[in-house]
């Protein structure tokens, strides 16, 4: 679909708003549609931060999709125009996959083509890092590495003191805690 | 007892709680390149993680007649995409009705607790017990810098979404939805009404939930979410009694108008019955109409909706039938008598 402004690119954008009953819906491509925000022409908010003023109310995952659709859409692709074609090793999706279908192929997905997708995501998230919750494996590891970095500092402080009897036990439990944190 | 059959923390203003948790399991693809096979594999998987524990009942839910399925999600116990879909996929439901684990949603997980008025982070806590339940038997995708790997990168992080069903007949009189969704959207916060309106017609109820899951914390997002809703309740009650002040013999007489339809009429149809649902329930929210509770409304509301009517009467109905069916449904939960079943 052409977009209907300048009737050369294609749409990406989709528009739709619903004031007092009014139904108004534009089908843009990326620059039109910035232009038409400039303007002022499109709901403040609309493409800044993904608030779609129609759709309402079922589900909060759903306008969700539409915004990363939207949002991908815009976006250029890095390496499209090469000739060989990364491919996901658990799902076989190419990026271009991705782009069309709006979603990741699967957990892989996000390794394979974590270039790719950074630019969205930060987009999306206003950040690429997590710092929330994670699931107990994760959580003991991560409690794990913590640990060690501050045995390593505790080490490093009783060689400078010469304290080499501390130096000796701290060696041991780093080494314990490394087996084990290897064997993970 | 299902949460709307229960009166909530502050439940003139907030109806509901609700958190929903996507988790994906490591080595498969995500929903929209399954096969059935590995569908069944992974309904397995998940069911297998609850196997011996009583609280939980499992559900084949795409065996279900449609009618139940709409059902579910009009209880807000399934998404209706969950419900609209027709491959293999399944739910697992505690006993007390507030967590249903959807299998094979959007994401292969989707664990969700719901609970009656102002209690999201009870309910978090209800959505952490069967998360970590999960995650004891299960391998969950998840990467040390994006969190939870979800089919949608907007799910990234907490892969959390928490939302407070919210009753604003005030806010909508004074003609502030348009202003909040506004000033929401600035804050990484997002409204929805029910039919997309923003009127009586919805019932005057909205959710509200956070748009961003990842660089927050599951906490800061739920008190973030805690603080915005009182400061929006603190609000409605404000535009209440500024209704009731101004024009109180006026606000009385539509109240009590909408309670004798409620009461009287013979055929109501749905979109009459949100916007008699908002009057009356205003009415008792500042005690205009005694010895009824926002719960019974709630009931009533969600009770009567097509599919649930549908599937109490035990099979398909002409609109016609159900705006009767619904009229005689609504007087009998008014007038207190108990339902055969």
């Amino acid at each position: 679909m052409l977009c209907e402004r300048c009737k050369k690119n294609e749409a990406t954008v989709f528009y739709r708003e619903s004031v007092n009953g009014k139904e108004r819906s534009l089908s843009l491509c990326a620059d039109c549609a910035e232009k038409a925000r400039k303007k002022g022409e499109l709901e403040d908010g609309f493409m800044k931060n993904g608030f779609f003023g129609g759709g309402f109310f079922d589900d909060p995952f759903a306008d969700a999709d539409k915004l990363f659709g939207s949002l991908f859409g815009v976006k250029s692709l890095p390496g499209a125009k090469t000739e060989k074609v990364k491919k996901c090793s658990l799902c076989g999706a190419t990026f271009r996959d991705l782009m069309n279908e709006g979603k990741a192929g699967c957990p892989e997905c996000y390794r394979t083509f974590a270039e790719e997708f950074a630019p969205t995501i930060s987009r999306i998230h206003g950040t690429t890092s997590h710092v929330g919750g994670a699931p107990s494996a994760f959580r003991r590891n991560r409690e794990q590495k913590e640990k060690i970095h501050t045995l390593e500092a505790e080490l490093k402080s009783a060689v400078k003191e010469e304290n080499y009897e501390r130096a000796a036990q701290l060696r041991d439990e780093l080494r314990s805690l490394r087996g084990e944190s290897e064997a993970r | 007892m299902t949460w709307y059959e229960t009166k909530g923390r502050d439940s003139d203003v907030f109806v509901s709680s609700r958190i929903r948790l996507a988790r994906n399991l490591n080595d498969y693809p995500f929903e929209g390149r399954l096969d059935d096979a590995s569908r069944r594999e992974i309904i397995n998987k998940v069911r297998s993680a609850f196997e011996g524990d009583g609280e939980y009942r499992f559900v084949d839910f795409s065996a279900l007649p449609e009618n139940e399925r709409i059902a579910a999600a009009e209880e807000h116990k399934v998404s209706p995409e969950f419900a609209r879909g027709t491959a293999a996929r399944a739910a697992i439901e505690s006993s007390d009705g507030a967590v249903s684990v959807m299998i094979l949603e959007e994401d292969h997980v989707r664990i969700q607790s719901i609970l009656p008025g102002k209690s999201l982070k009870e309910a978090y806590d209800r959505a952490a017990s069967v998360d970590g339940k999960l995650d004891s038997k299960l391998n969950i995708a998840y990467d040390d810098k994006l969190g939870y790997l979800t089919h949608c990168p907007t799910n990234l992080g907490t892969g959390m979404r928490a939302s407070v069903m919210m009753f604003l007949p005030g806010t909508v009189a004074a003609g502030g939805i348009r202003t909040l969704a506004n000033q929401l959207s600035k804050i990484g916060l997002t409204v929805r009404g029910m039919s997309g309106e923003g009127s009586a017609a919805d019932g005057c109820l909205f959710q509200i939930s956070n748009q961003v899951t990842l660089g927050v914390t599951e906490e800061e997002t739920i008190s973030k979410l805690s603080d915005v809703t009182g400061k929006i309740a603190e609000q409605e009650r404000a535009f209440r009694k500024k209704l009731a002040e101004k024009d109180g013999e006026r606000l009385n007489d539509r109240v009590m108008r909408a309670y004798g339809t409620l009461m009287y009429a013979t055929m109501i149809d749905t979109k009459e019955l949100f916007s008699l649902y908002a009057d009356v329930r205003l009415g008792v929210c500042l005690g205009l109409i005694e010895g009824i509770g926002t719960e019974k409304l709630d009931t009533i509301l969600i009770r009567s909706m097509p599919a649930m009517l549908m599937r109490d009467h035990g099979g398909n109905m002409t609109p016609a039938e159900r705006d009767h069916a619904r009229a005689e449904n609504v007087r009998r939960l008014l007038s207190g008598a108990s339902r055969e079943d």
